[in-house]
């Protein structure tokens, strides 16, 4: 749009931005005044004019008004005079009367991603809906990076706020402390892009299986960005259910390395990888005592010293490699078919699993050092592996029960029994068990 | 939750290895389903088991022994222990701990969870005997 609107420089506070959709908007509604809302950061002189609430608020917040021409009494805290070719005027109140102002604009949705274009057309993602469930460390971060790459539409799944022992690694900051993290991510998402739909759902998934299947079925891909089984199970049965994509992700211990895994529609899915000794549940990373206390990561009989010790959070910049191979899975799934800058990655990101190691420790002790590591496997490099359909999977393929150590189990018992056979009473009393 | 299919699955395995006297299932269509197990050790005394369905498979489910179970010192096995198997009590009944959630998976079958409780009383019983913890007889489930 072509508006006489300058920028002004340094001196000439406070620096106004007017909502360039809003101006067409108000072109188009044929009224010729209607009061909008002005958003300010106290202290640093800089307003932003909407004519419509922004559901994220920041500072202060005052009255514009949006009209043909300003009338002579001040009637607000600003006035946007907007002629019939769409340009803009902006007028200041103070003492009593209007003064004139330079003002720049907030861009309008197709100039948004502008910067992006000719990697990623802004277009095709801006229709695409990413449901995301787990807003913790990866989940907040997978969020901002897609909004960015111009994803349009997000449904975000929590029922966590934002609390002080999850806020270094998160992308949240102090002065959101007590948020519920659906509420702030989608204010961060946002930020990035303003016309972004974001539903946010502040509940606990596990409990709400009918929303987490219409919620699967709106969404072109799903990423589940949670600490616990349960939430991957149910996910991974919806997922196959409604046929459709979505990507796992974790840390190990401390960090010291992650992995991916994404589910395509027909291929190996979440439960199939469990069954393989690739998938090592036992070494997640615990980084949230609560959470591992609710399903039983952290046995309810461990002392809270005991618990403090498996507690063990890993490096923001150890997770980051993760959450940006989640990112960058997600943007090859959701450009697929389409003409796009990164479409050449679908010939590469062509595995399900994929692993990641930060650190030569624990379970890649025995990795090769960086330096003259050749072939052999190395930190900080993607390895990809093919999980194939496991047939039996009870999930998505025929369907059989893990009877598999039924046999050591009973044997056990046996031996149980025999030394309970054989195992007189010490105590002839035997009124302990009522 | 449990779908009629994974019942169907189970039932099958069920009744492969024991009488279907053994077993029930209830609730079944409620957001609380479980399934009832009768058991006899060794020594002739009957226990029954609940194993609630209500995110099953999903997640280990809780288990209990219809009764509130007593130690051979005489506490009521009503709290979390880790020499003893036991978690927090529901019901008035004492739940036992079977499987860890680490080692979880949704094909584990419910017929495997029975054996493991099976297990668990057996020990209970050689625990009333000698007063040793259980933790002695039973490693932890991982
Ligand atoms: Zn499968």
């Amino acid at each position: 749009m072509d508006t006489s609107l300058h920028a002004p420089d340094a001196a000439e506070l406070p620096i106004v931005y007017i909502d360039g959709e809003d101006l067409r908007r108000f072109l188009a509604s044929g009224v010729t005044e209607q009061t909008g809302y002005s958003y300010s950061w106290e202290g640093e002189g800089v307003t932003h004019l909407h004519l419509h609430p922004l559901r994220h608020a920041f500072g202060s917040t005052g009255s514009v008004l949006f009209c043909r021409q300003a009338p002579a009494e001040v009637v607000a805290d600003y006035a946007v005079e907007v002629a019939a070719d769409g340009t803009a005027r902006l007028l200041i109140a103070a003492d009593d009367s209007w003064h004139e102002h330079p003002a720049m604009l907030i861009p309008a949705q197709s100039e948004l991603f502008s910067r992006s274009k000719g990697i990623l057309e802004v277009g095709a993602l801006a229709g695409k809906r990413v449901m995301i469930v787990g807003l913790g460390s990866f989940g907040s971060q997978i969020a901002i990076e897609l909004a960015k790459a111009g994803v349009g539409s997000f449904a975000l799944m929590d029922f966590d706020r934002v609390e002080l022992h999850n806020l270094m690694r998160h992308t949240c900051v102090a002065n959101e402390l007590g948020r519920l993290k659906t509420d702030a991510i989608a204010d961060a998402i946002l930020g990035k892009n303003p016309y972004a739909e974001v539903d946010r759902y502040p509940v606990n998934i596990n409990r709400h299986p009918d929303l987490m299947l219409s919620e699967v079925e709106r969404a072109d891909i799903v990423i589940c960005a949670t600490d616990n089984n349960e939430s991957r199970f149910n996910l991974s049965r919806t997922l196959v259910e409604a046929g459709k994509p979505g990507i796992f992700g974790r840390a190990v211990t401390r960090a010291e390395g992650g992995d991916v895994f994404i589910y395509r529609p027909g291929e190996a899915c979440y439960s199939c990888l469990i069954g393989t000794g690739m998938f090592r549940q036992g070494e997640e990373e615990i980084t949230d005592e609560a959470s591992a206390r609710r399903d039983g990561r952290i046995a309810s009989y461990m002392s809270a010293a005991d618990a403090d010790a498996v507690v063990q959070v890993g490096l923001s910049a150890d997770i980051e490699p993760i959450c940006n191979m989640m990112v960058k899975l997600t943007l090859v799934e959701l450009s697929r078919g389409l003409d796009t800058g990164i479409a050449s990655l679908e010939d590469e990101l062509v595995y399900n699993y994929y692993i990641w190691a930060n650190r030569r420790e624990r379970r890649h002790a025995n990795w090769s050092a960086m330096p003259n590591a050749g072939a052999k496997p190395t930190i900080m490099r993607w390895y990809g592996a093919h999980i194939a359909t496991d047939p039996s999977c009870t999930i998505c393929g025929m369907g059989s029960l893990d009877l598999g150590a039924v046999d050591e189990d009973m044997a056990l018992l046996q031996e149980i029994q025999a030394l309970n056979a054989s195992t007189l009473d010490d105590n002839t009393d035997d009124s302990t068990e009522q | 939750m449990i779908d009629s299919t994974r019942q169907q699955m189970e039932t099958q395995v069920l009744n492969h290895y024991l009488p279907a006297t053994a077993y029930r299932f209830m609730d079944i269509g409620t957001s609380q389903p479980y399934l009832m197990m009768g058991m006899l050790t060794n020594s002739g005394k009957t226990y029954t088991i609940r194993i609630d369905l209500a995110h099953f498979p999903e997640s280990v489910p809780e288990v209990y022994v219809t009764k509130m179970l007593y130690t051979k010192q005489g506490t009521a096995m009503d709290s979390p222990s880790a020499s003893m198997h036991t978690l927090s009590s529901k019901y008035g009944f004492t739940r036992i701990c079977h499987y860890g959630s680490n080692s979880w998976s949704p094909r584990v079958s419910l017929y495997k969870i029975f054996i493991k409780c099976r297990l668990w009383v057996e020990i209970y019983e050689l625990h009333l005997k000698t007063g040793r913890p259980m933790d002695y007889y039973l490693n932890h489930q991982s």
